[in-house]
């Protein structure tokens, strides 16, 4: 109890009086639109030349609202006797968000970085039928994805950035052990050569894995790349 | 009412003013009228607000303002919203109540045709040869209706005013130990 | 000039005053309710902040259809508007604004006249509330006039406490007697005052009689289009007109620096510092329940407004 009584009235009305003369917090929504952070579930980005058609995303999904048509294409062998290849093409990717729970579980379990989250929340439509957004609509919210937040300063290193770390610094080391161990003093600029090019190596490997999966920018950088390797993967095992 | 004729050197001529307070008194009695005759317990009450209007209006018209808007104050304002409270309170139904229909009605005839003879009559007696000047000041204005009460009828004035006051202090009392028992 | 031609003068700018001046509060209370709950209030209609807001609601409740319900009592119905709003325009012509006869009608006994026709508008709920033929509507009347009895006497009592210092029943008279010293010496009075008085508006905190969490809109609930804006209206004329006779009977009304010539300002301005106290009062405070109004009336009101009547009888009687 205030000894003053009245006190508890005085200071509510000190409260009201204190809110006034702060700034509102409404936003002005048409007129000035939010200020959204990365990775706001608004709308689903597709970054369709990242997409290998690999259906995960739709089985995933659970309340099956992706729709992926596709189908198979083969390329004539490069080399004069090799195997002719053959690779999916995208025929149709559809997210029905009138079903889209916004889960993003299709976002996390795209192996390719072909999903990502787009702050983009202005699609609503009149009839819900047109709720579902082909390819193209997609792709053109992929324009709208921001790039990510950085980390904290003090936060942990990203798993890929400490996976590539990790590699170098066996590499170092074995290095160092083949250093010290043949006595020879004309070995020691070559091999010190060596752990220098398997770093390079390492972290041109993890270029792509080192940036945020959800970084759309990276991920654009990463494309070329990331084509050339893709078919290498699918085909390693088949290639005599 | 030559008293204001008198007095009010308004736009209106002494005989609109005259005019005026006939025809507000009719009303006035056609509303006391549809009082006491309407089946409807609650228009009852909302004629009695017309006709303790129209009493306002009359004492207006006699130049005694002081008068009249206390009457509105205490009458309009206060006891027929009690009155009102009241007859909620009741559940007055909308539209005619057939009960509502006394067995004496001309017993209460009878009372209130007594009671305003014997008024009138007392009125008449007591100032059968008291002149009131009209040169004056206005007879009913506060500053005169004040020196009256005050210097003529303090001793009645002050009784009824300890009167009321020992009233408050009760109720104030009676409010204050209901709360402290609880 | 002409007393009629003068007369006539006087009606129109009470008229303009009375559509004018509510308007102003109501946008002031859209306004300060926002700010004070971290938002904007109106923002669109008129363009710069929302300025006509009111103006676009009152052309809303034209538009719409004029419902009566069929059970009930109709020409009462249609009446209670009238009755409620009406008497505020007449208590604005008795309300002096500035010095040198700055005011509608010159009333006697000007105090009597404004708090008789401020206990009339009750009426207009009580009857609005008893017509509707809705349950709701009856609690909010039989609120409103459990309400009254609370707060008609401390009112009255606080206003004779002015009337004995100035010695006079009449508004300009009142005023012409006044000094600065008059505001701590009436402190008491004017805080009972007010309070009694946002009780008859049945403003926040005093608002039982319309809660709307509870019965809806008390008396006004089965009140649509320009009947249920009527009602509206006389809530605000009835801000207008409190704030209005405070600042003239406790304040000094157009007392201040420059009064001679800017005295109508002075009034004005002190009616706005009090509209926005009724406003912030609005947004600090929740509803009080109606027993607590009267326990509140007769254990606090009545004996503070007793006390102040002594105070300004010893002091009225020590300086004379």
């Amino acid at each position: 109890m205030s000894p003053i009584p009245g006190h508890g009235l005085a200071k509510g009305l000190a409260v009201t009086l204190r809110t006034m003369t702060r700034r509102t917090v409404t936003q002005q929504y048409p007129e000035t639109l939010p200020e959204l952070p990365p990775r706001s579930r608004g709308v689903i980005g597709l970054f369709e030349e990242n997409c290998t058609v690999c259906m995960l995303c739709a089985r995933e999904c659970p309340d099956w609202c992706i729709y992926i048509d596709s189908h198979k294409e083969t390329t004539p062998a490069a080399a004069p006797g090799g195997r002719e290849r053959s690779r999916n093409v995208l025929d149709r990717f559809a997210i029905d968000f009138s079903l889209c729970m916004y889960c993003g579980i299709c976002i996390e379990v795209c192996p390719f970085d072909a999903l990502f989250w787009s702050p983009e929340f202005e699609y609503a439509e009149t009839d819900i039928r047109e709720l579902t957004h082909e390819r193209d609509t997609l792709r053109e919210w992929m324009w709208t994805v921001p790039p990510p937040p950085a980390l904290d300063p003090a936060a942990e290193e990203p798993k890929e950035l400490a996976a590539a770390r990790k590699s170098v610094d066996k590499l170092a080391a074995e290095a160092r052990v083949a250093v010290q161990a043949p006595p020879a003093p004309a070995a020691q600029p070559a091999s010190a050569a060596q752990p220098a090019k398997g770093a390079t190596a390492a972290t041109d490997a993890n270029t792509k894995d080192a940036t945020d999966p959800k970084d759309a920018t990276a991920a654009k950088d990463a494309t070329e790349p990331k084509d050339d390797k893709g078919p290498k993967d699918d085909k390693g095992g088949e290639r005599p | 009412m030559n008293l204001a004729v008198a007095s009010h050197p308004g736009f209106l001529s002494p005989t609109g003013v005259e005019i005026t307070f006939v025809l507000v008194g009719l009303i006035t009695l056609g509303a006391a009228l549809v009082t006491v005759t309407t089946k409807q317990l609650v228009h009852a009450a909302l004629w009695l607000v017309v006709a303790l209007g129209g009493l306002a209006v009359e004492y207006l018209l006699l130049t005694a303002e002081f008068i009249a808007w206390v009457q509105v104050l205490i009458y309009v304002g206060s006891v027929v919203v009690l009155l009102l409270f009241g007859l909620m309170m009741t559940k007055a139904p909308i539209g005619r109540s057939p009960d509502a229909d006394s067995d004496n009605r001309w017993t209460a005839l009878a009372v209130a045709v007594l009671a305003a003879a014997t008024l009138v009559w007392v009125v008449v007696d007591a100032f059968r040869s008291t002149w009131v000047s009209l040169g004056g000041a206005a007879q009913g204005s506060t500053e005169v209706t004040g020196e009256f009460l005050f210097r003529q009828w303090v001793l009645p004035f002050e009784a009824l005013s300890v009167l009321l006051l020992a009233a408050l202090v009760g109720a104030i009392v009676l409010s204050r130990r209901d709360s402290r028992e609880r | 000039m002409n007393p009629t031609l003068d007369m006539v003068l006087r009606a129109v700018g009470v008229l303009v005053v009375f559509m004018v001046l509510p308007l102003t509060v109501g946008q002031a209370e859209h306004k300060v309710m926002a700010h004070m709950q971290g938002r904007l209030g109106p923002m669109y209609a008129g363009g710069f902040h929302g300025w006509a807001q009111l103006v676009a609601d009152g052309v809303k409740f034209v538009q719409k259809e004029d419902i009566v319900p069929t059970g009930a009592d109709r020409r009462v119905f249609q009446l209670a508007p009238v009755v409620a709003l009406l008497p505020y325009l007449v208590v604005l012509i008795a309300i002096p604004v500035g010095p040198h006869g700055f005011v509608g009608a010159t009333v006697d006994a000007g105090l009597f006249f404004v708090l008789a026709m401020m206990g009339v508008g009750v009426l207009g709920s009580l009857m609005a509330g008893w017509a509707s033929a809705n349950k709701f509507s009856l609690l909010g009347a039989l609120r409103s006039a459990a309400q009254l009895m609370a707060y008609e006497l401390p009112m009255l009592l606080a206003a004779a406490s002015v009337a004995m210092a100035a010695g006079t029943v009449s508004l300009p008279g009142l005023l012409s007697a006044f000094h600065w010293w008059w505001i701590p010496w009436q402190l008491v009075g004017g805080l009972v005052f007010f309070t009694a008085g946002l009780a008859e508006l049945q403003r926040p905190p005093f608002d039982m009689p319309v809660a709307d969490s509870e019965i809806i809109f008390g008396a006004y609930t089965e009140y649509t289009g320009l009947r249920f804006a009527l009602f509206l209206l006389a809530e605000y004329a009835g801000i207008v007109v409190l704030c209005a006779l405070t600042s003239v009977l406790y304040l000094g009304g157009w007392h201040g620096p420059w009064s001679g010539s800017v005295g109508w300002l002075w009034t004005l301005v002190k009616t706005g510092l009090l509209a926005f106290v009724v406003i912030w009062l609005r947004v600090s405070y929740p509803r009080l329940r109606e027993d607590q109004l009267q326990k509140f009336a007769w254990t606090v009101l009545i004996p503070l407004s007793l006390l102040q009547i002594a105070l300004t009888g010893i002091v009225k009687v020590v300086i004379s």
